[in-house]
């Protein structure tokens, strides 16, 4: 029971209590079967409404007997529309009374919205009072808000009035996390950003991180204006795009990535594969061989197309009718080519924080710092100067931000697995940005405490990968991403599941020494990767079953385990 | 400064272990009081309040101790000719109570007791033009709607009946700022909510649709310093969360980012030692409380999706009920409690049931 106070009472006063209960539930059931028996034989008259509303008064989410008084009102409708006027206007007190003892029951509120539709002549201002009085009392009633949003929509209140109401529930209390929600939805209707869908125009945005740093700085432990500060950071929509074309010669293989989930299957997300200018009919398959969306689609190309040594291919991925596209050429004598967007640090990063100006982020990382500096232990802030980092410049604030990462995992323990996962986000952005800065295909994210890997679909082209000495409990299924992948270091972890090596077509070499692997089970994904040609596996479990070496040789009779 | 920390404290002396068997024992004590004021009053919903009875009691190993035949019999007086099914017998037709229904017949194996083909045609009824749901022919709109509908369908392999894309732009249509849920449109992010959207979007296979980081660490930040879990920022912890919050967790691939053994700790603390059963928190609450109505005879318990009311108590311990007795067990089940059975996230019925019925359901990894 909420907030209810504990009191011990005596034998007599509990008989007392129970006898009341006794006589209530006698009346309720008395009622009930009354407005059942009205119902039933079509009564549909005052006592009927009398009686249904004394039950409900005492329990208005029965929602069979709202229904009741609505089919009354529905049927005195046809020939009595003065009376259905009049019980209407009546039904708005009655409602009021049911929701000052119950402000949160769903079909009090729900009655209330049908009879105020219903009426002829609804006084919407009144019922905007209304909602006003009730959220004085209660500024956090989900049910009220969402009248509230009912009663502005039929009443053609505009949005800025209800901007401005929102700031004044905020400068009396800060904490009135409804309120900042609400703004959050108003804000890109009022003033939208002309360029990206659903983002607020950059003049406001300005004061509104001004408004969100008031907040914080009036009280640094309210967790709503943090909440609100990180969406005014936030991320633009990604688009639709085709980020990565490749193609390989042995495999007779095209590989596609797309900026988000995708299902190739669906027949208006066709994508069509053009070689050397002629649609190729294709059959797409994700990598996982499960999933119905994935950032990448493979097809395999009937042996002989690419042939012919001397002569150029041309591969052409068309998307969405043409509107995108990208092709790759093959030239004379390779096995291979590719052609994938760059992942500079600002596309990486769209992917969590919209690109603002950078004076304002600076201005934003300062003010920050500042607050930190009084409020050392602040959680909230801590994580919003790492964010903030992250836009500024994610490598020149590297070493600042693992400091930073490293106080929340002691001011915050209850969320380390978060903050963990976080930084092992950032840790793999940082490896893949260092990755391309060397122009090589080799990721190494040895060492870096990594609790889980993230951005695998950026990683299809990478033919060596390093994280070994992690703290990595899975290899993920969403690694099948990593079809070019031919060497994979992951000693030292605390691996038990590598389901992530299904399915990796040109895997040769796989270290997983000092995991823990224990039985031969956990070993069966390896079993698909048909190029394996070794595999370590000392220092796990699994090395000590009787006749281990045997087993293993049985159960993948193409490689050589070393 | 600022507003007080909404919390429990949990005292020394509060039960940390599971106390299995009693659970079992207030499960069937429950239903055995027929003539019971709370049981009386509770009527309206009655087939949901069978749901919560048997799967407990199942999760606890124990089905065989509730009456099947007569909760079957019960049942095929509950279906109405438009297909919907009520939470008793006159009682009207509902998306809420029509899922109970499905959920209860599935765990019995025994859907045939009603008429299937009507189900599903009653859900397809009320689906509207921008592709939400409403509850019943009265028309009220909400993403819990949206779930029921969808979960029915999985349960009974009848997904194909409705107008998917429209149903996932509409949930869609409901997501906010911080990656979470509201009822509708422009509606605050609630954790219940959050739990039907992200349950929508597994079952219909779309989870790749939410920002899980974000969404993710919003519902993270609802761990309270108790170990118990809050439905909004701000708000008092309640064990009913450590079943929404934490099956949205588990859909989204991170459950490590709360704290299990604090959790587990609170959820035990919630146990009414004597009865049996699970309370909705532990006995004292620090801080801003949002409802003290002491004086009156009849309290109201505001517990997502539903409204209960209950007498005022006049004993001294938790008030227990099979609602929080269900997500309480559910929870502990998710947090790895080896004495229960496993339980699927989505559909909070045993593991065991989906997997009999061949239910794949993707979460993320």
């Amino acid at each position: 029971m909420h907030g209810r106070v504990k009191v011990k009472t005596s034998a007599e006063q509990a008989e007392t209590k129970r006898k009341e209960r006794e006589k209530k539930l006698k009346l309720y059931q008395v009622a009930s079967a009354a407005a059942a028996s009205k119902r039933a034989n079509g009564e549909f008259d005052k006592e009927a409404l009398e009686i249904t509303q004394n039950i409900l008064e005492q329990n208005p989410d029965i929602a069979s007997l709202w229904n009741f008084r609505r089919e009354i009102l529905l049927f005195w409708e046809k020939d009595r529309q003065e009376e259905v006027q009049e019980v209407l206007s009546l039904e708005l007190p009655f409602l009021e009374s049911c929701l000052r003892v119950n402000p949160k029951s769903y079909g009090a509120w729900h009655h209330r919205a049908w009879v105020l539709v219903h009426a002829k002549h609804t006084d919407w201002a009144k019922e905007l009072r209304l909602c006003g009085a009730f959220l004085q009392k209660d500024e956090r009633n989900f049910h009220c808000w969402d009248h509230r949003r009912f009663v502005v929509q039929h009443a053609g209140i505009p949005d800025t009035d209800e901007l401005e109401y929102t700031s004044q529930l905020i400068s009396t209390n800060f904490s009135n996390y409804s309120a900042w929600h609400y703004r959050s939805c108003l804000l890109p209707r009022i003033y939208p950003d002309p360029e990206q869908k659903g983002r607020v125009a950059e003049d406001q945005l300005l004061k509104e991180y001004e408004l969100a740093q008031n907040a914080f700085f009036t009280d640094p432990s309210d967790q709503s204006a943090w909440f609100y500060h990180r969406w005014l950071l936030g991320r633009a929509e990604i688009e639709d795009a085709i980020t990565c074309v490749y193609v390989s010669k042995p495999l007779q293989t095209v590989l596609v990535s797309f900026s988000k989930p995708v299902n190739l299957r669906n027949e208006e997300d066709e994508a069509v594969l053009f070689v050397d200018s002629r649609p190729f009919p294709s059959k797409w398959q994700v990598p996982d061989k499960r999933s119905t969306f994935s950032h990448v689609w493979v097809c395999k190309l009937p042996p002989g197309l690419l042939e012919g040594e001397t002569l150029q291919h041309c591969l052409h991925v068309s998307w969405k009718d043409g509107r995108l596209k990208k092709e790759c050429l093959l030239y004379p004598g390779s096995k291979e080519s590719w052609c994938q967007d760059s992942a500079t640090d600002q596309k990486l990063f769209s992917l969590e924080l919209s690109i603002e100006k950078s004076s304002v982020l600076r201005a934003e990382m300062d003010s920050c710092r500042q607050l930190l500096d009084l409020e050392p232990e602040n959680k909230w802030c801590l994580l919003t100067c790492i964010l903030l980092s992250r836009v500024l410049d994610p490598l020149g604030h590297a070493s600042k931000t693992l400091t930073w990462f490293k106080k929340l995992l002691a001011v915050d323990p209850l969320r380390t697995g978060y903050y963990k996962d976080l930084r092992s986000k950032y840790q793999v952005e940082d490896g893949l940005l260092c990755m391309e800065y060397a122009e090589t295909r080799v990721l190494h994210l040895a060492r870096k405490e990594l609790t889980s890997l993230f951005h695998l679909d950026l990683m299809v082209l990478v033919t060596h990968l390093d994280v070994s000495g992690n703290c990595l409990h899975v290899l993920p299924l969403a690694m099948s991403c990593l079809q070019c992948l031919q060497v994979l270091h992951a000693d030292d972890n605390e691996i038990e599941d590598i389901e992530g090596v299904r399915n990796l077509p040109v895997l040769q070499d796989v270290c997983l020494k000092n995991n823990r692997l224990a039985h031969l089970s956990q070993l069966q994904p390896l079993t698909s990767c048909c190029r394996l040609v070794s595999v370590e596996l000392g220092g796990n479990l699994v090395e000590n079953l009787p006749d281990f070496y045997t087993h293993l040789h049985e159960l993948l009779t193409h490689t050589r385990p070393v | 400064m600022g507003a007080p920390l909404n919390d429990v404290h949990i005292k020394t002396d509060a039960p940390s272990t599971l106390f299995l068997d009693k659970h079992a024992d207030y499960i069937a004590s429950y239903s055995a009081k027929k003539d019971d004021y709370e049981y009386c009053m509770t009527e309206y919903l009655r087939m949901s309040g069978v749901y919560w009875g048997i799967t407990a009691m199942d999760l606890t190993g124990s089905l065989t101790r509730m009456d099947r035949e007569s909760i079957l019999e019960f049942m095929r007086h509950c279906q109405h000719d438009c297909g919907g099914i009520g939470a008793s017998q006159g009682h009207d037709p509902h998306l809420l109570y029509t899922l109970s229904a499905v959920q209860i017949l599935t765990l019995f194996d025994n859907l045939n007791t009603i008429d299937l083909e009507k189900v599903v045609e009653y859900i397809r009824s009320l689906q509207q033009k921008d592709g939400s749901f409403a509850g019943d022919k009265w028309g009220e709109v909400d993403t819990r709607f949206s779930f029921c509908a969808v979960a029915t369908l999985a349960l009974l392999g009848r997904l194909d009946a409705i107008r998917m894309e429209e149903a996932v732009t509409f949930v869609l249509s409901c997501m906010n700022f911080d990656g979470g849920f509201g009822c509708r449109p422009g509606s605050e992010s609630h954790a219940g909510q959050v739990y039907c959207c992200v349950g929508f979007l597994t079952i219909v296979g779309r989870l790749h649709l939410v920002n899980a980081d974000l969404l993710g660490w919003w519902l993270c930040e609802r761990q309270l310093p108790s170990g118990g879990l809050n439905g909004r920022p701000e708000k008092l912890p309640d064990v009913c969360y450590s079943w929404w919050v934490l099956a949205s967790l588990r859909m989204l691939g991170r459950l490590c980012w709360i704290d299990s053994k604090r959790l587990r700790t609170f959820i035990l603390a919630c146990q009414d030692e004597e009865t049996g059963g699970f309370a909705d928190r532990p006995g004292d609450v620090v801080g801003a409380v949002d409802c003290i109505r002491s004086k009156t005879t009849i309290q109201y318990k505001n517990c997502f999706p539903y409204l209960y009311i209950y007498s005022y108590l006049s004993k001294p311990c938790l008030q227990v009920d099979l609602f929080h007795t269900l997500f309480g067990l559910a929870g502990l089940s998710l947090l790895g409690e080896t004495q229960l059975k496993p339980v699927n996230p989505v559909l909070c019925l045993p593991e065991e049931t989906i997997q009999r019925l061949g239910l794949h359901l993707q979460l993320l990894n």
